[in-house]
């Protein structure tokens, strides 16, 4: 995987032109991305109080768009949500008069600089409008020439694993992405669906000929077929499928029974994922299992007192043991995460 | 002899309204629905009727887009730049009101391009060849705002890159320009239809306070909940190809035109006709 390097593309920055103006609010165009879904309405409402009483001390940055009256936010979207709302209450400033705001007027941003700034908002964004996000992601790559996660990470403040989940996304056909834009709710398959079905389409089309056979986009079409049949109550089940092929190793038959009824799952419209695979794991035991020993080790770890440590090199094997805890902890966390998204139906 | 006069002036005046035709005939039977009282000011209710037939829209359409292209090409903006955007489904007002500029103005020539605000993915694409431009929004009517702003609220999720909006449309009521300013939306319309203009409406005076509220009154009795039309705005703006769902009910008609027949019922709510 290839780092930061100095070859890399310069991260684009938004020039100021040096042009300070005070902006009544209603000269601002508010955000394309909703203030209210993205803030914390506590944060808000104690930024809201700070203003009212101090006026806002440091200016905002906005651009005007070739052919618009009005200035566009790059940023404190915030600030003036929070000054149009106190002029809506009748708040008034200390010269008597309805509250402005200092605004840095900068050149409009290049495509890049704009999309970046837009990403430092969609790190708010709910799991189900990846897919927008994902396709921002892909021109940004496209533009910079960069693939590598970690300068992703860094030029648009994504996290790893969400940078994984769009390029997931990104791995699909545009016909498949397209169904995770449509307008309507109801007919949207969610982006997570996409994610959790690309193991399980990944070794489908591997291991099975039929599938191979078929092909990752005509097996991609049953798997939506049976989504949208209900066949599939939750995305998350997926994982059921990849579990029962992982704890079938080296138990040749179960392996064979497994893939199978993988086989059938994906060619029976009517076979729903519960049903086919809760045979092949015990999942709720191992689970209790694993709860258990975390609790035991924490309980064992405090009853050490190691706080106090005082031999050097004692310290020093205790951190590395500990750090690789954490590693391995935090990326079992990261793969436990996901969830359906929230406008799906539920049974 | 009023009743003849209003009847012959509503034929010529509507003639070409499409769902259904506003011959003389029917203009005079629409009248007799009313309590006779009520006959003289229905009739002139309708001179109250903003009407805008085929030709006014086309020419509304193009004198207003040619007025923004003007604007937008002396801010560096050519045609080329341009990104026309359709808010509804196909064979709705938005997207025969596009082809109509479209073919008008000979905007394919030009270069622009077109699009529907549900194509998320050719949004995407094209903003991003496109870099720096403008997004027009194309309607026949804007009432409230909702649902050009909720379609466009949809679509700008999709625009990359630097994009001024606006929105070319024939007419539009003074709540919807509020709405779309929110937004920052500047609209270029032909009409900007005023509360006062509206007869039925809670800020018009154009009637007197008793006859307002009878007619009122008989909108309710036509239908309890959209009597003054969507949100309440009893709007007389009416369109060639449709009327509005924001007119009062006593224009409209009920559903099926029974038992009482609108002047202007909108396409969905005249009966079926019955096929072979």
């Amino acid at each position: 995987m290839r780092g930061l390097k100095p070859t890399q593309p310069e991260i684009p920055q938004v020039i100021p032109a040096g042009t300070l103006r005070h902006l009544s609010p209603e000269e601002i165009k508010p955000s394309t991305n909703n203030p209210r879904l993205l803030f914390d309405p506590d944060q808000l409402q104690e930024l809201k109080k700070n203003i009212g009483e101090h006026g806002v001390l440091v200016p905002i940055t906005v651009y005007q768009a070739k052919g618009q009256a009005k200035f566009s936010i790059l940023d404190g979207e915030r600030r003036h949500r929070c000054v149009l709302d106190l002029n809506k209450e009748g708040h008034l400033g200390r010269d008597g008069r309805p509250l402005k705001l200092p605004a840095n007027v900068v050149e409009p941003p290049t495509k890049i600089a704009g999309l970046l700034y837009m990403f430092s908002i969609h790190n708010f964004r709910e799991a189900w409008e990846l897919m927008p996000t994902a396709l921002s992601l892909k021109i940004v790559m496209e533009e910079l020439g960069e693939q590598d996660d970690k300068a992703l990470t860094k030029l648009t403040g994504l996290s790893e694993p969400q940078i994984e989940r769009c390029k997931k996304l990104l791995a699909f056909p545009e016909r498949f992405q397209e169904m995770s834009l449509d307008p309507n709710p109801a007919a949207r398959i969610p982006s997570n669906f996409w994610i959790e079905a690309l193991p399980v389409l990944e070794l489908a089309t591997r291991e099975i000929p039929t599938l191979k056979k078929l092909g990752r986009d005509r097996a991609t079409d049953k798997l939506v077929e049976k989504y949208r049949a209900r066949k599939i109550k939750s995305v998350i089940h997926f994982r059921r499928i990849m579990e029962s092929y992982d704890l079938s190793e080296g138990e040749p038959n179960t392996r064979a029974a497994v893939l199978r009824r993988m086989e059938e799952f994906f060619l029976d419209p009517s076979l729903e994922t519960r049903t086919a695979f809760d045979q092949f794991f015990v999942e709720k035991k191992r689970v209790q299992t694993a709860l258990t020993i975390c609790e035991e080790f924490l309980h064992q770890l405090q009853q050490l007192k190691l706080t106090y440590t005082a031999d050097d090199e004692e310290r020093k094997n205790l951190r590395g043991a500990l750090r690789q805890v954490r590693e391995y902890c935090k990326s079992l966390e990261q793969a436990l995460r996901g969830s359906d998204d929230p406008e799906v139906p539920q049974d | 002899m009023w009743r003849f006069f209003h009847s012959i002036k509503a034929a010529l005046r509507f003639h070409d309204y499409r769902p259904q035709p506003v011959t003389f005939g029917a203009a005079n039977r629409w009248v007799k629905q009313f309590d006779k009282g009520d006959r003289k000011t229905a009739g002139r209710l309708l001179d109250k009727v903003i009407y805008l037939s085929e030709v006014n829209t086309r020419q509304i359409l193009v004198d207003q887009n040619a007025a923004l292209m003007k604007r937008l090409a002396a801010a560096g903006l050519p045609a080329k730049k341009l990104i026309y955007v359709q808010v509804h489904a196909a064979g709705s007002s938005s997207p025969v009101m596009l082809n109509i500029l479209r073919d008008a103005a000979g905007l394919e020539r030009l270069g622009c391009r077109f699009l529907d605000s549900r194509d998320s993915l050719g949004l995407n694409k094209a903003t991003n060849e496109v870099g720096e431009g403008a997004l027009i929004y194309i309607d026949d009517f804007v009432g409230t705002g909702n649902q050009l702003c909720g379609a466009r609220d949809f679509a700008i999720r999709s625009v990359v890159g630097a994009f001024s909006e606006f929105l070319v449309v024939p007419s539009i009521c003074e709540e919807g320009i509020y709405q779309l300013a929110q937004r920052g939306i500047v609209a270029f319309a032909g009409h900007v239809h005023s509360k006062a203009e509206r007869p039925l409406h809670d800020n018009s005076t154009l009637l007197d306070k008793e006859t307002k509220e009878r007619l009122r009154l008989v909108c309710k009795g036509i239908s309890p909940k959209m009597s003054l039309g969507y949100n309440e705005l009893a709007t007389m703006v009416i369109l060639y190809r449709n009327a509005p769902n924001s007119v009062p009910a006593l224009l409209r008609g009920n559903q099926n035109q029974t038992p009482f027949a609108g002047i202007f019922p909108r396409t969905t709510d005249l009966p079926l006709k019955k096929v072979g």
